[in-house]
């Protein structure tokens, strides 16, 4: 039974695990930490994998599960953003539509959310993964209204770093 | 169009992850805690180290004295420096160790750094050990080859009695002495390392597992 549900929690993470890398890029700005919070996600997922029943999406549930992870354990640390870390990871434009100006900004993009804190991060991550009011609001566990409201500052907040 | 847009269609083109971790990388994940284990190994190690350092330096003068007495000073000064050069050593391993043991490892080279930790704490405690039975020998032997000197260093002022019959009752009292610590050191060791050990060991086991099924 143990085995089963291993086997399968592995498979389904193991498709899915471009999720968390996209939640550790916004959350961290150099390799090791990148990968320390990886770990640190996957062992929640995994505690958690006996209470997901299946009546969400694995995906969906697993956007809760790994931002709420990521969001708890940059609250506890003070680490800060050095500017020098950010030049460490480079975010690339998939290779078959490559488009410079499209890297610039995606570039530009990834430094403006290591700006925010880590609410407008999580919010900014699923908007930019085009999640529905609905699932935000019961990602980061707050009610439709809230969620929305939170997101328009968030947006804001994003457009007034982005600007030149 | 909302400023936003434009950044959210980079976002959604923008390439996957190339470092990909594997299914097996993921077990290791979830399954692992060997390299806190190994972690904590070496915090122990370096408050060890600061206690009996402290220790020493905290010794009442008297304990000098003795030694003086006892002309063993040198003895003394020589083996405690060649001492805490040698605890320095483990505790650079530790950390050796403890790097070396980086999460993101396959699982053969995990399980042989697990075996180079289990080893690495094997000879701490053995040495540790044998460091102090020795060190308990070695004061007896200067302490008892000589009755004079020891008649010095343990103010017995009274002629009435007789030395040879008092170095066989102290001789008695050091051996139990000397058993009583090695055996509570010996209790410590089992209790610091032995639970960390064990942990490691529950570890090593799955991978073992693990590495049978890949």
């Amino acid at each position: 039974m143990q085995k089963d549900l291993e086997s399968k929690f592995l498979s389904d993470f193991e498709k899915n695990q471009n999720i968390v890398h996209k939640i550790c890029r916004i959350y961290t700005t150099n390799k090791h930490a990148h990968d320390d919070l990886f770990q640190e996600i996957t062992i929640q997922l995994w505690k958690n994998y006996t209470k997901f029943r299946g009546d969400s999406k694995f995906s969906t549930w697993m956007y809760r599960v790994a931002l709420n992870t990521a969001i708890s354990l940059y609250r506890k640390s003070t680490r800060t953003i050095k500017t020098q870390d950010i030049s460490e990871i480079a975010f690339k434009i998939k290779s078959n539509d490559y488009d410079d100006t499209q890297e610039k900004q995606l570039q530009s993009l990834y430094k403006a959310i290591h700006q925010l804190n880590d609410i407008d991060k999580a919010l900014i991550f699923l908007y930019l993964e085009d999640k529905p009011y609905k699932e935000i609001s019961e990602t980061l566990g707050i009610s439709s209204v809230n969620a929305r409201v939170k997101m328009n500052r968030a947006k804001e907040k994003l457009k007034n770093i982005l600007k030149p | 169009m909302d400023a936003l847009e434009k950044y959210k269609q980079s976002w959604n083109h923008q390439s996957e992850e190339k470092d990909k971790f594997s299914t097996e990388q993921i077990y290791n994940f979830t399954h692992k805690k060997s390299s806190s284990v190994v972690k904590w190994i070496f915090i122990i190690g370096i408050l060890e180290f600061v206690f009996w350092g402290g220790i020493t330096f905290m010794l009442p003068d008297s304990v000098y004295k003795m030694y003086e007495d006892l002309e063993m000073t040198t003895f003394f000064y020589v083996s405690s420096v060649i001492h805490y050069l040698v605890l320095l050593i483990f505790i650079y391993l530790f950390y050796k160790n403890y790097k070396q043991i980086s999460v993101l490892e396959n699982t053969k080279k995990l399980i042989k750094s697990i075996l180079k930790v289990r080893k690495t704490v094997k000879y701490y405690v053995i040495y540790n050990l044998l460091g102090f039975i020795f060190g308990g020998i070695t004061i007896n032997f200067f302490m008892f080859s000589d009755t004079d000197k020891l008649q010095k260093a343990i103010n017995i002022q009274n002629s009435h009695l007789d030395i040879d019959k008092v170095v066989i009752y102290m001789m008695i009292g050091q051996l139990i002495v000397i058993s009583v610590f090695t055996l509570l050191l010996w209790l410590f060791y089992k209790l610091a390392y032995g639970i960390l050990l064990k942990k490691l060991n529950k570890n090593y086991a799955e991978l073992i597992k693990l590495d049978e099924h890949i």
